[in-house]
């Protein structure tokens, strides 16, 4: 396995492109808010919101990797996986490790969490909302707005451990997660499954998150 | 607020830090003390600290119902103009006399629980100008919204929003 041809694809596409616009929208979407950009908050939030739905429909739908019924199995040898570590024994996972599959569920779960809220949420003056807040009352759109603040505090401390945990592999334990969330591939493993896009389940996630997108901007 | 947000995105390792560093301890015997005088002292108006504050912010929160209702409306594709019409009634009633909400010793020195500056006390003219504007322009929007005009009443509306954003920009903590 030393030659580019014999890498293995472990991330389809679809997955990278969902990471990188994550972290591209987040610093925006803190941006837009700080400065009152509420127009701008509320497409990008609504990007956001067709994102992460995406990613919860392929995480069922989707390439083996991206599955989340796999992951939620390999949770079961996260203790050994640990001790792995701390000795130093570690090996290149094929999709997630034990520790990146809980790193997907908080990071998902968060973002979520502050997609959810944002739909909901009223600004102090009553002026500004989200698409589906004629929904709730001012006051409850209030309360609804401070958890999406909290929340985001949350996510940033979820978001500065995964930093942390991927820098940890890469200058540690000599693994570079960096480069294949890129291109897709690592040269160091055996495919466990492969890993390409079936057209039907992407066209059919697509429209899902197209038909939800809808119902959201037009709730009013 | 917007230093503290600032620290908050900045490096990693400080934002961890920093969260941690929020359990507060001590002074909240010194808030318990004031709270349970702010419950009992009278202002000059007869109502007690507490009750001024809640009052004002039950006013104001009425205020915040009908913004939203408004708001709600004018992003409807059509709107019901019958709604908006009794919210902007309602924006003038419910701010009747706000000149006199914040006397003296009715700030967050009391212990209750508010997001009133101290800066309000400090700059009572200006507060009081703010107050009024709000107050003219939540006439104009009334009169905008029984002519029925929907452009001028999304301009009107705009108008009083600013004047909301005026105040609370200077003299409202940022949560």
């Amino acid at each position: 396995m030393t030659s580019d041809t014999a890498q293995t694809l472990v991330w389809d596409w679809t997955i990278r492109l969902f990471h990188w616009l994550i972290v591209l929208l987040i610093p925006l979407m803190w941006w837009t808010a700080e400065e009152g950009m509420m127009d701008w908050h509320r497409r990008l939030g609504l990007t956001m919101f067709a994102l992460v739905l995406f990613r919860l429909i392929w995480g069922i739908v989707g390439t083996w990797t991206a599955r989340f019924v796999p992951m939620i199995r390999r949770l079961g040898s996260l203790p050994a996986y640990v001790r792995d570590l701390i000795a130093r024994r570690n090996g290149p996972s094929f999709g997630h490790s034990p520790v990146g599959s809980l790193a997907v569920f908080a990071l998902l779960a968060a973002l979520s969490i502050q997609v959810g809220t944002g739909l909901f949420s009223v600004d102090v003056d009553g002026l500004e909302s989200g698409p589906l807040a004629i929904l709730v009352s001012f006051k409850t759109g209030r309360e609804i707005a401070d958890f999406h603040e909290l929340n985001f505090d949350i996510l940033v401390v979820l978001i500065a451990l995964h930093i942390i945990a991927v820098a940890i592999y890469r200058f540690i334990l000599k693994d570079d997660l960096v480069r294949p969330m890129v291109t897709g591939r690592r040269g160091d493993l055996e495919p466990v499954s492969t890993v390409k896009v079936n057209p039907m389940a992407l066209i059919a996630s697509v429209v899902i998150v197209a038909a939800s997108l809808y119902a959201v901007i037009n709730a009013g | 607020m917007k230093a503290f947000r600032v620290k908050i995105v900045a490096p990693a390792i400080a934002t961890m830090m920093l969260l941690s560093a929020c359990g507060e301890s001590g002074g909240s015997e010194a808030a318990s003390e004031a709270s349970s005088e702010a419950a009992t002292v009278q202002l000059p108006n007869g109502m007690t600290i507490k009750e001024q504050i809640e009052a004002r912010q039950g006013q104001l929160e009425k205020v915040g119902d009908a913004f939203k209702a408004i708001s709600d409306q004018l992003k409807a594709g059509s709107p019901n103009i019958a709604i908006i019409q009794e919210a902007a009634a309602a924006v003038p009633e419910a701010t009747q006399g706000m000149a006199d909400w914040w006397p003296e010793d009715s700030g967050p020195e009391s212990g209750v629980e508010t997001d009133a500056l101290p800066a309000i006390w400090e700059n009572m003219a200006d507060f009081q100008e703010k107050v009024g504007n709000m107050q003219e322009a939540a006439a104009n929007l009334n009169t905008a919204a029984q002519g029925g005009d929907m452009a001028a009443i999304g301009e009107a509306f705009k108008a009083t929003g600013g004047t909301c954003k005026a105040c609370h920009d200077d003299y409202r903590l940022d949560d």
